[in-house]
């Protein structure tokens, strides 16, 4: 799992005055409104990093056709008790096999990494006042998980003995070492 | 039955470790109480009116005799000496300062159990038939399913914040005692014409502010497939369940809404999951896996078909006769039967238990149950595996215990809230009200003369009480800052004498608390006087009549309320 540091992430969004720009000149690594993007797709460079932040009321289906030129997608938490953006996050890699960065964005607290990471989100943007120090902690607790997940697809019981515990361990030591 | 692997231990160890962290994150101010409710709410702890309420999970209602006597020791150490058995088939304490909470889940994890997903808006412990895997009218034994359910449901990470709760109920049986089809998913399990095994699967059932029973989605499932088709229904519930509105969050209002929608969106998730997800029939249930969990819910040794039928002594009592009729029920294995203890009777709250009723209720369970328990979904325990020739030594335990009212199913059989004396939410108290139709109808002949019936008392329109589905429904309203109770009749919970699922219907405006036990007196009076059988039942009466003569018997009981209106 990264954990996004705001002062050196590369992605930003493009903003006016008046909210998000309507015309806008393509640059890497720009996080564009689903509006933007649709406005700006025709146009933009295949070799222009581009994500797109996507509201957690949207379908994700409406998106599939642009996921190969996404590197990124924001899903948002407006609440963090809202669990919309899990489903999405969740069809996104086994439905849609998207293979860029899903970042859980808006009221992203501690408690929920476990399930973010499961679902299958690999970055995090905390809300400023969580503890990464805990969030780390609160990916180590369970030896493995009874369903599948973004991880494994494979429920415990589809396992073979013996690998119960494997991708958490994998998992955490992948997290790690970013 | 279930016996933890090595592998649930550690989970629910890490789980109360897990619990431990937050904690005291919350204790030294880093986690908000605001955000640590959502996280404590989903292992089972309230904060209630006079402290935090734990409610502890029984997977579908079975128990072992190590396992109540960790939650008799609960009662006694860390909480006032009593717990609450509930409609759910869970317990509940009251008194559990929150600093300990961590421990007490401690010590639940070191008898395998614990308080995951027994609260919060995510898939709740499942339930199901207390007489699962013994009943003589058993089509399929659900235990094994409703265990693979647990496991599959517990911790899913995408669906720990839906937009409401959501209960399960499974049965395997004819008779419906798990009231299904009152589930946000109700399974009914069947055979069908090759013998192969399947579900009934019901959605959109609940009670609450809008009762609705639910739709049939699908009449005949494979059980290896049931993991998946859930998956797809709390999958479109999760993305498309309301938000907005807390009363209009839970997925009955969905399935309402959308109709036919819902069941086409259902059906295209599910063949979507199978047909285009990344190893998308993972979840399809194996038989090396069933077999595995099956191989826990075998007949306990020792229990073998035995011809030592029961002698009934010439001298013995018109009470161990009536215990009989009433407290003991058929069982799929010849000289063996199903016994309940009855936890309504004068004096203790419905589903009330003392930490030392608890401790002799495993000892009964020890010496006449291979060890195991239930507890029934009308809030009593049950002794699943009793020989026939042990009945009457047990009648006598039973009853120096306290467990041998012989009212399963009669009248003062309640199903009853905590109410106003515990619970935050409610508008009204809910054991006074129990305690005093309990008091009104002692005389044990009356109430077999007035025969089956569900009398269901809820203190507040979350409906814990059951009471949409009782044939009299009471329910605690607030009104000016005072108590009122509004009485329905009609309401059945799907079992064979209710023969169907509907809420009742209100008869009339609210009623103050002390004119409730006479509007009870005066609807049963008007049932024995219009029967037209003694062999007809209350609700056969209520629905042949109608609610016109009751309503009249119950007005004419308005005392402060005629004054007031």
């Amino acid at each position: 799992m990264k954990f996004i540091d705001k002062s050196k992430d590369a992605w930003h969004t493009i903003t006016g005055e008046d909210g998000p720009m309507v015309t806008l000149t393509p640059t890497p690594y720009s996080l564009l409104t689903i509006t933007q993007w649709r406005g700006a797709r025709s146009v933009w460079p295949a070799d222009t990093p581009v994500g797109v932040a996507y509201d957690n009321d949207a379908d994700i289906e409406d998106l599939a056709e642009d996921l190969p030129r996404l590197s990124l997608v924001a899903l948002q938490f407006p609440k963090w008790v809202d669990g919309r953006a899990y489903s999405q996050a969740h069809l996104l890699r086994s439905r849609y096999r998207f293979k860029g960065e899903v970042r859980a964005t808006g009221e992203v607290l501690v408690d929920m990494v476990l399930l973010l990471a499961r679902t299958g989100f690999d970055a995090v943007a905390l809300r400023p006042d969580q503890s990464i120090e805990a969030a780390e902690r609160s990916l180590r607790f369970f030896p493995g998980h009874y369903q599948g997940d973004a991880r494994d697809p494979r429920p415990l019981f589809a396992r073979p003995p013996g690998e119960e515990n494997s991708s958490a361990e994998v998992f955490v030591n992948a997290g790690a070492s970013i | 039955m279930y016996a933890y692997t090595d592998f649930d231990k550690h989970f629910v160890r890490q789980r109360a470790a897990q619990y431990r962290d937050q904690l005291e994150r919350n204790l030294a101010g880093t986690l908000t109480d605001d955000e640590f409710r959502p996280l404590r709410l989903q292992n089972g702890w309230y904060i209630q009116r006079h402290a935090p309420m734990l409610r502890i999970a029984v997977p579908y209602g079975e128990l072992n005799s190590t396992q109540l006597r960790a939650l008799a020791r609960i009662a006694r150490e860390y909480d006032r000496g009593y717990g609450h058995f509930t409609t759910r088939q869970n317990i509940q304490f009251n008194w559990i300062p929150l600093v300990k909470s961590a421990d007490v889940m401690e010590l639940l994890a070191s008898v395998d159990m614990h308080g995951i997903q027994t609260s919060g808006n995510c898939i709740r412990n499942i339930t199901s038939d207390c007489f699962a895997g013994v009943a003589a009218d058993e089509i399929v034994d659900p235990r094994p399913y409703c265990e693979i359910l647990r496991q599959w449901s517990t911790l899913h990470p995408e669906f720990a914040f839906l937009p409401r709760k959501f209960k399960i109920a499974v049965s395997g049986a004819h008779e419906d005692r798990a009231a299904i089809a009152w589930h946000d998913i109700g399974l009914q399990l069947l055979k069908n014409d090759a013998g192969e095994v399947g579900f009934k699967v019901l959605v959109g059932g609940g009670m609450g502010r809008t009762p609705v029973i639910g739709t049939v989605i699908n009449e005949f499932l494979p059980w290896q497939q049931i993991l998946v088709f859930i998956e797809a229904i709390v999958r479109v519930y999760n993305r498309y369940g309301r938000r907005d509105n807390m009363y209009k969050a839970r997925i009955k209002i969905l399935v309402k809404a959308e109709g036919q929608r819902f069941i086409d969106d259902v059906n295209e998730e599910y063949k979507n999951i199978l047909e285009r997800d990344l190893d998308g029939s993972a979840h399809i249930i194996t038989q090396a896996e069933f077999n595995r969990v099956e191989s826990h819910f075998k007949v306990p040794t020792g229990v073998v078909a035995d011809e030592n039928r029961l002698q009934i002594p010439s001298d013995a009592p018109a009470s161990f006769q009536r215990w009989l009729e009433r407290n003991v029920h058929s069982h799929q294995i010849a000289g063996y039967r199903a016994v309940t203890l009855s936890l309504k009777r004068t004096g203790q709250a419905p589903g009330d238990a003392t930490d030392q009723q608890m401790e002799l209720a495993a000892n009964l369970a020890d010496r006449y149950s291979s060890g195991e328990l239930r507890v029934s979904h009308d809030q009593n325990l049950v002794l699943p595996w009793v020989k026939e020739s042990d009945l009457f030594a047990l009648w006598e335990a039973a009853r120096a215990a306290s467990f041998a009212t012989p009212n399963i199913g009669l009248l003062t059989d309640i199903i009853a809230c905590p109410g106003g004396d515990f619970c935050a939410l409610a508008n009204a108290r809910s054991i006074p009200i129990a305690a005093a139709i309990t008091e009104r109808f002692e005389d044990i002949d009356e109430l077999y003369d007035i025969g089956n019936i569900d009398l269901h008392i809820s203190g507040c329109i979350n409906s814990c009480g059951h009471h949409h589905s009782g044939h009299i429904g009471v329910l605690g309203v607030d009104k000016d800052g005072s108590e009122w109770y509004q009485i329905t009749l009609g309401g059945l919970d799907g079992s064979a004498i209710s023969g169907g699922s509907a809420p009742g219907k209100v008869i009339g405006p609210s009623f103050a608390a002390d004119e409730v036990p006479d509007v009870i007196e005066a609807v049963i009076d008007t049932y024995r006087l219009e029967r037209n059988a003694a062999s007809e039942r209350f609700i056969d009466t209520v629905k042949r009549i109608g609610l016109d003569p009751f309503k009249t018997a119950a007005n004419a009981q308005r005392r402060t309320t005629a004054k007031a209106e």
